[in-house]
């Protein structure tokens, strides 16, 4: 399903040449639960707007489903963007003045979705994530840090993506909220079949996962399936 | 919800910042609309002397002074050709005269004292005045002094077109109208003259040594009218022994569009015998202080809407910057530069709606107010330099004089307060169109950064 070869992304930072990510291979199938692991500026969160194609790398392909995405023009990535993967921050980064359900309705709108089938998706997305009907029209600032997690993750469903992209979900949660959280997207991508990436800082997570690749200095160092 | 409900409801995100944006935008956008109305009011005023002088050229002889004994003279046979010339629609030919009433005093500094043109009408205007002082007319203030048998001149008018002086406040109350091309010694008098010398129709009187009989007598309000007798042209210019001799003419044109044109042609037609002025010419005289209001109003308004650009384009370059992350996010999830734009946009529209109103509020208050300031601060900066010289010149055109003609530049320095400052329909279209404009302006730039901002902003924040 996921295919990267031989990635890299480097960044100008004054006179020096900074390689974030430095020849990156990888794959991974249909429906796998995956982490990345390493320490701060290692290229984790690189690696991860790379294959969510929020940046271009310098070189190497990333093919999802057969297709390469570096390949794509800004118009396609757009659709890329809405219809492939699904985006989960560690600080939510939810819209402050919509409603949970309106942020959870936001990427269908830009998907084409019409607005009935919005609504009634949104809905149905955050009862599952299992937020509660009378949160669902509460404001962000009024929902608590796993909350907004969820509806976070209800967000990322929400064009039936066929990767999910999670930067340290659960780094600003506390462990049992983490736990949860966690559970959340594992149980979704054995139920619903699709492919999950996390960042993750925390080795217990990382152990749960399908496949576990850690990185340093920009390069894969060890990988455990 | 779609991109343009989101930016409506994002611009009362920070409801203290909207409440200081909507204020300074109403401001600019007011008084863009107080300069558009009062650019509208000069207009207006402009267009209405202009309309009110009418399509005429007066025609002098070179030099004429109604009150000179020694004048230049035109002819009608020089006059002639100028009904010929194309978009002529009638020429006025007019003489006129003073005539000293038989056996008065006549020792007085009016000029043409020991004329031999007399008549046996007394004028009905009493003068009142002060000893070794000028005269007035009574009612002009100073106590009361006439010189003993004194008797004012008389007017002595004769024109081709009588029709042409029964406008304005002057009517026939009892007779008829002259016939303007028969020389029958007929005349028309007025109310006050026919009192005072005891005429009715039919009754008769002398001027030039000659018995002429009231045909009609008018009514008019001014003291000029009421001092004035008037004949057929042949009557006048038979009676005076000066045949064909014309003192003034008007020429009629038939449209403003074509007044340069033919006062041109008159000009060339007469050469160095006549003095040639059109009316639009002495409106455009008159009213041309009004230009500097136009373009003081003019160059605010401009002023004022780049002024609201700005004030938008700013607010909405801080907006975008604060929420370049929101950018992010909303890119990161599937939303085009395009999308994001139309949702900033409908933002700043909505922005400048409610300035919009508040500016037409701040118009609806301030825009007469400032129209009079301008306007008066004009009309005293240009009386200084002798406002209302055209009108002067134009009293001198023939019969129109009778009518109380005080001249456009007399009209509209007395009409200078009344100039007329309202919102109307068009600047509440104006209003609502500039604030869409100021609006897309402000927020092109807008657009700009929003392309800018790279979804994966959002990671690097983290």
């Amino acid at each position: 399903m996921l295919t990267v070869k031989d990635l890299k992304k480097s960044y100008k930072s004054g006179d020096v040449t900074v390689a974030a990510v430095n020849g990156i291979s990888l794959s991974l199938k249909e429906g796998q639960f995956a982490s990345i692991v390493g320490r701060s500026g290692s290229g984790k969160s690189t690696l991860l707007s790379l294959l969510g194609a929020l940046d271009k790398p310098s070189s190497g392909q990333i093919f999802v489903d057969n297709q390469d995405i570096t390949q794509l023009h800004d118009k396609d990535l757009i659709k890329y963007r809405c219809k492939t993967i699904g985006f989960v921050f560690q600080s939510y980064n939810l819209v402050p003045n919509l409603t949970a359900l309106e942020n959870v309705m936001l990427p269908m709108e830009f998907g084409g979705i019409s607005k009935e089938d919005r609504h009634s998706r949104a809905s149905l997305l955050l009862d599952q994530v299992g937020l509660s009907a009378d949160k669902q029209t509460r404001k962000p600032a009024r929902l608590s840090g796993g909350e907004q997690q969820r509806v976070a993750i209800a967000r990322a469903l929400a064009n039936k993506p066929k990767l999910i992209l999670a930067d340290e979900p659960t780094g600003n949660l506390d462990s049992q909220t983490g736990t949860m959280i966690f559970d959340l997207l594992h149980n979704l991508s054995k139920s619903q079949n699709t492919t999950i990436i996390v960042v993750t800082h925390d080795n217990e997570i990382a152990g749960k996962t399908d496949k576990t690749f850690k990185l340093s200095d920009g390069k894969l160092i060890t990988k455990k399936s | 919800m779609n991109p343009v409900s989101r930016g409506i409801r994002n611009a009362f995100r920070n409801t203290s910042r909207t409440f200081s944006i909507v204020i300074i935008l109403g401001l600019s956008i007011g008084l863009a609309l107080a300069m558009l109305v009062a650019d509208q009011s000069v207009n207006n005023k402009i267009n209405t002397v202009k309309a009110s002088v009418g399509n005429t050229i007066t025609v002098t002889p070179a030099g004429f002074s109604r009150f000179s004994s020694v004048n230049n003279s035109l002819t009608t046979s020089q006059l002639a050709p100028l009904s010929k010339l194309a978009n002529v629609t009638g020429v006025e030919e007019s003489f006129t005269d003073r005539l000293i009433t038989i056996g008065s005093n006549t020792n007085l500094p009016f000029g043409n004292t020991k004329s031999s043109a007399t008549t046996s009408l007394s004028s009905p205007v009493k003068l009142k005045a002060k000893a070794g002082r000028r005269f007035f007319y009574v009612g002009g203030g100073g106590a009361n002094f006439s010189p003993a048998n004194f008797s004012l001149p008389i007017t002595f008018l004769a024109t081709n077109n009588p029709n042409q002086i029964n406008t304005g406040n002057l009517a026939i109350v009892s007779g008829k109208m002259i016939n303007a091309n028969l020389d029958d010694n007929q005349a028309l008098v007025s109310q006050a003259m026919a009192t005072k010398n005891n005429l009715k129709v039919g009754s008769t009187f002398t001027a030039y040594s000659t018995t002429l009989s009231v045909e009609g007598i008018f009514s008019n309000s001014t003291q000029s009218a009421n001092n004035t007798v008037v004949v057929s042209l042949p009557t006048g210019q038979a009676i005076s022994n000066k045949s064909g001799v014309v003192t003034s003419a008007v020429v009629y044109v038939n449209s403003l569009d074509n007044l340069a044109s033919v006062t041109n042609a008159v000009k060339n037609k007469l050469g160095s015998a006549a003095d040639v002025t059109s009316s639009q010419q002495q409106a455009n005289q008159t009213v041309a202080p009004l230009d500097s209001v136009k373009s003081i109003s003019l160059y605010s308004l401009i002023g004022a809407v780049i002024a609201g650009s700005l004030i938008i384009l700013l607010t909405m370059v801080m907006i975008v910057r604060e929420r370049t992350r929101e950018i992010g996010v909303i890119k990161a999830i599937g939303a085009s530069n395009g999308r994001i734009s139309l949702q900033f946009m409908s933002e700043a529209v909505t922005l400048t709606l409610m300035g919009a109103v508040v500016g037409l509020i701040f118009a609806i208050l301030a825009a007469s107010p400032i129209t009079h300031t301008l306007v008066n601060n004009s009309a005293t900066s240009n009386r200084q330099f002798g406002f209302g010289g055209p009108g002067a010149a134009f009293r001198a055109a023939g019969p129109r004089f009778i009518s109380g003609g005080r001249g456009a530049g007399g009209f509209l320095r007395d009409n200078f307060t009344n100039i007329h400052a309202a919102v109307g329909w068009s600047v509440l279209g104006f209003g609502l169109l500039s604030a869409i404009v100021i609006a897309v302006i402000g927020s092109a730039g807008v657009a700009y950064f929003i392309s800018k901002i790279r979804p994966a902003v959002v990671m690097r924040t983290e």
